[in-house]
């Protein structure tokens, strides 16, 4: 203890030799100490290292393999790699080990060497006055009683700090329910297959309504899309996504909304064909993605002919993929995907009635797990799953044949279904003014109030219209009228409230894209790329032809102030600054 | 006769199907047409449960040879050659666990979780020392405890902490104590575990930052004596508390004071209270009716610090793996954050609703509420019990160990001329 006197010690001091002897053995000890803890700092620092040459290497060989399975070349170099990368990382571990006894052995040392010392130097009590003075303990005393106030406003000071941090509201997040895609956002955007709730409306009425392809006017920007597909442009604030493939690749693209450049391109595995499997052939009209992608703001998802999944966020980061198997369908699969919150809906029909292989499949878009499968009594089918808020409950509405159902999308449950289809369904139904409308190709189309439960065939069905129906594209409502667009070029108008034809007018053009609703306009766009805008009422109006100069089979996106169409080779970007 | 057959045939039955047991591996082994030689199963030991018991008779032991050579031995040699055994066993050969101090969370986790079941071994950890403490003061600090042992040992050129400066630093082993309860009460994290400054030393590996504090701690604990013991230990907290009602006590002489002041510097660890003078009438009066003022506001101390520590449930919960999970599922089902965790990517492919995930985080937020108001309330009963004890006056005649704070290393009992007439005396009874 340093008592502040000046006394002799025990022992004679400093220039005893053993004094020396332990001052000497303390100071190697703790030389040897610093030096080896040097040594174990730089050894744990080169262990952080995880980015090495090496481990890069060994990341692209695995990534290489994915695409090169039976390459055995490949495969033995990964293992080398791998191996000698698992050594080096013992090794280090060894070292970190063997330095940890060492640091112990010279702490120790140079310890026991600091003990002699300070025994040997030990000095003898020296005893300062009498008893504690009162007026010396009532100081220490206050002193005493001012050091606890001083530790307990710390403590408060800390909690104020702490409790002013901000803090998550669990009751009202889960009252909210999940945020991920609000509706307001969701409205926004474009996030699927004909934009919000697949209705084709768009919530923007500033779009352009007059460009030329050949002039350029009114084209902000054209880019080259690498790989073909059918699909849809999806749009999601100032980026644009759609997907593309071919027998060797199967991608998903991001596009720069206000400049047109590709922004990222997302490689999704195909699963390797099995050895006695045959090759995928898919339709020329279908192709390797028909199938639109789908966005919730967050992650970009798509699906192929394949039936490979793959789910990137918007920086182009893989998050997971998956196989649902190569599907059984006649045409080749081509239903949109569509999301609710985090889930990612996948109207999976294939095969026969009977065959009880079609099911909805709802995929964490975080996760790419699982959420839940519903197996659907139907055939393979071509029509896209849309997400409706009907009253307070959300919808996810199907057609097939021979059934129109909906499902509560959260589980999975069916809420009620309605037996009034047959043959190759395409057209995607649409929900407008309390009625679902479902189309039968070539043959009808079919009102249902989707407040029902359970089958609803003979209770809910509020009208059918027999005179025939479109084959590829999807109906169109503004609530008052419903529009039915056939692949020949036929369009007819429809009264929603019993479905009465008010009138038809043939394009003699040929249409694979479904038309939307802008405002009061409905916009036609014809294989040729020819966009006809028409007035949405009572009587047929044509308001303007706009051509942009490239074939077109998919449907436009809408955005402000925008419109995205994807020609068979290039995306382009029409608005009204062009 | 039969009966006994049948019971021999059973028996011999089951050890030849255990012995197919043991020959048969677990799980079959792929087939490898590269050459690649299986290794041989191993299969773990029975038995190592066996340890927790040997534990358990070694810590009996070192108290009861602590308790022997502090108060009959009063040997400072002999002393430390337990402590040194002690950090060798309980420290680097157990590497540090189970003890005392990190099992009050059990026994805590055991009173409000009806389900957790506290081992007996444990229970028996916990224990033991308080026991010991309650008839023969602080042995377990003295030798038996690695985290103190390790303490002592580097603690080379003791300063002078003011007592002052100890009084406020002592508060914080309380907080310690309570957030330790708080968080082991509501299942949450076992705290004193997690941050055991020596964990890292005692098994030459762990966390950085733990190795770093524990560093600091052994070079602050070079000239100040046992700083974790003294101001951070939860477990020193309870010890001090039974040492006060300890049947026997470290006594500095062996007999009588004859008030040579020799001691008065022996100890580094300032648990030597010097004899107090007498306060004057006005002294006594002012102290007086300070006591009051503190008795009045000591309600107000608990109120204000049980409110204080309602406030912190929000932050104090994120301690639980639950809440954390929710915070994180909320910042990614927000677009807070861009990517998963282990942990929410997991939760997810559950396909547990969220909403149920947020009500359960919102549980247990409620349950650190309810639980703050307690650990607030104890802390600012803490704060007000001390002011209380500083504005009271203590006769005092002799040098005396503080019987709370008193850590009966038994460094003070070779300053004492007594003790060294002591020992003469029993050197010469021996010759």
């Amino acid at each position: 203890m340093k008592s502040g006197n000046n006394n002799i010690s025990e022992s004679a001091g400093p220039t005893n030799a053993w004094y020396r002897c332990a001052v000497a053995t303390a100071l190697v000890g703790g030389i040897f100490s610093a030096i080896v803890c040097v040594f174990m700092l730089l050894n744990h620092g080169k262990s952080m290292i995880v980015d090495t040459e090496q481990e890069m290497r060994l990341l692209n060989l695995r990534a290489d393999s994915r695409t090169q399975p039976e390459n055995e070349q490949l495969l033995a170099q990964i293992r080398e790699l791998d191996l000698q990368i698992r050594r080096q990382r013992f090794r280090s571990l060894d070292r970190s080990r063997m330095g940890g006894y060492l640091l112990l052995g010279g702490v120790v040392i140079a310890l026991i060497s600091l003990k002699v010392m300070s025994e040997l130097k030990r000095e003898l009590p020296a005893p300062r006055g009498g008893a504690d003075k009162a007026e010396e303990q009532i100081r220490k005393a206050a002193l005493a009683r001012w050091a606890v106030t001083a530790g307990m406003v710390l403590l408060g000071l800390g909690s104020v700090f702490l409790a002013l941090r901000p803090k998550i509201d669990f009751p009202a997040a889960g009252a909210a329910g999940t945020s991920l895609m609000s509706a307001e956002d969701a409205n926004k955007a474009w996030p699927s297959f004909r934009g919000p709730g697949g209705s084709g409306i768009s919530t923007h009425v500033n779009v352009p309504a007059d460009w030329d392809g050949g002039t350029g006017k009114g084209i902000l920007w054209k880019s080259k899309v690498p790989l073909p597909g059918h699909n849809s442009p999806v749009v999601w604030g100032d980026r644009v996504f759609l997907s593309g493939g071919d027998p060797n690749g199967l991608q998903v693209y991001c596009f720069d909304a206000a400049s047109g450049a590709l922004l990222w391109t997302g490689d999704v595995t195909r699963v390797a064909m099995k050895e006695d499997e045959e090759p995928f052939e898919p339709m020329e009209d279908t192709g390797f993605c028909a199938s639109t992608v789908a966005t919730d703001g967050r992650h970009v998802c798509a699906i192929f002919a394949t039936g490979d999944v793959g789910c990137f966020d918007f920086n182009g980061r893989k998050i997971w993929e998956k196989s649902l198997g190569m599907p059984d369908s006649s045409y080749g699969y081509a239903s949109s995907l569509a999301m609710y919150r985090n889930l990612l809906l996948i109207q999976y029909d294939q095969g026969g009635i009977e065959d009880g292989l079609s099911a909805l499949i709802a995929l964490d878009g975080f996760s790419g797990q699982v959420a839940w499968q519903t197996k659907r009594p139907v055939g393979n089918s071509w029509s896209s799953p849309i997400v409706a808020a009907i009253g307070e409950q959300v919808q996810v509405i199907t057609c097939a044949d021979p059934w129109v159902i909906a499902y509560e999308p959260a589980k999975g449950t069916e809420l009620w279904r309605a037996e009034c289809l047959a043959g190759d369904i395409a057209p995607s139904p649409i929900y407008s003014n309390g009625l679902v409308f479902a189309i039968e190709p070539y043959s009808k189309m079919v009102a249902i109030r989707a407040d029902g439960r359970g089958d609803v065939t003979k209770t809910n069905v509020a009208w059918t219209m027999e005179d025939g129906g479109p084959d590829i594209c999807s109906p169109l409502s503004n609530g008052e009228l419903v529009f039915l667009l056939a692949t020949e070029g036929l369009l007819s108008c429809h009264k929603v409230s019993d479905g009465t034809k008010l009138w038809e007018h043939d394009f003699l053009e040929y249409f694979q894209a479904s038309p939307s609703l802008v405002g009061d306009k409905v916009y036609l766009l014809n294989e040729k790329g020819v966009m006809f805008i028409v007035q949405a009422g009572p009587q047929y109006k044509e308001l303007a032809k706009c051509a942009l100069g490239e074939e077109c089979r998919a449907s436009p996106a809408f955005a402000d102030g925008r419109i995205f169409i994807r020609g068979v080779q290039n995306l382009y970007c029409i608005g009204n600054g062009g | 006769m039969r009966r006994s057959t049948c019971a021999i045939t059973g028996i011999a039955v089951l050890l030849i199907l255990c012995g197919l047991v043991r020959g048969v591996e677990r799980f079959p082994p792929p087939d490898f047409e590269s050459g690649h030689e299986m290794p041989s199963p191993t299969t773990p030991h029975p038995g190592q449960d066996i340890y927790e018991y040997i534990d358990v008779a070694m810590l009996l032991a070192a108290l009861t040879l602590s308790s022997y050579l502090v108060l009959r031995k009063r040997s400072r040699r002999a002393i430390f050659a337990l402590m040194v055994f002690s950090l060798l066993y309980f420290g680097f050969w157990r590497e540090g666990c189970v003890c005392p101090i990190g099992a009050t969370q059990n026994i805590v986790l055991s009173i409000f979780d009806a389900e957790y079941v506290v081992p007996i071994t444990i229970a028996a950890f916990f224990l033991l020392p308080l026991v010991f403490t309650l008839f023969f003061a602080r042995g377990f600090c003295a030798a038996v405890c690695p985290l103190g042992a390790i303490q002592d040992l580097v603690l080379c050129r003791p300063v002078v902490v003011p007592r002052w400066v100890e009084s406020g630093l002592r508060v914080f082993a309380y907080v310690y104590l309570g957030a330790a309860v708080l968080f082991a009460a509501t299942g949450s994290a076992f705290v004193i575990c997690r941050y055991d400054p020596f964990i890292s030393i005692f098994r030459l590996t762990g966390d950085l930052n733990i190795l770093v504090l524990g560093g600091c701690l052994l070079l602050i604990g070079v000239f100040i004596g046992r700083p974790y013991c003294r101001f951070l230990c939860p477990y020193g907290v309870i010890l001090r508390q039974f040492s006060r009602l300890s049947r026997r006590r470290v006594a500095i002489t062996p007999d009588e004071c004859i008030r040579c002041k020799l001691c008065e510097d022996a100890c580094p660890f300032g648990a030597i209270q010097k004899p107090a003078a007498p306060w004057s009438d006005q002294d006594y009066g002012i102290a007086k009716k300070r006591l009051g003022f503190f008795l009045l506001v000591l309600p107000v101390l608990v109120l204000s610090g049980g409110w204080a520590g309602s406030s912190l449930k929000a932050v104090a919960a994120r301690a639980h793996e639950t809440v954390r999970l929710a915070e994180r599922i909320y910042l990614e089902e927000t677009g807070e954050v861009t990517d998963t965790t282990d942990a929410s990517a997991a939760f997810r492919a559950t396909g547990k609703e969220i909403e149920a995930l947020y009500a359960d985080a919102s549980n247990i937020r409620a349950q650190f509420g309810l639980g703050g108001w307690f650990f607030g309330g104890f802390v600012g009963l803490v704060v007000g019990l001390k002011l209380i004890g500083l504005s009271v006056w203590r006769q005092r005649q002799d040098y005396e160990a503080d019987r709370a704070g008193c850590l009966a290393c038994g460094r003070c009992f070779e300053y004492c001329p007594r003790e060294h007439v002591r020992l003469e005396k029993a050197k010469e009874v021996r010759t």
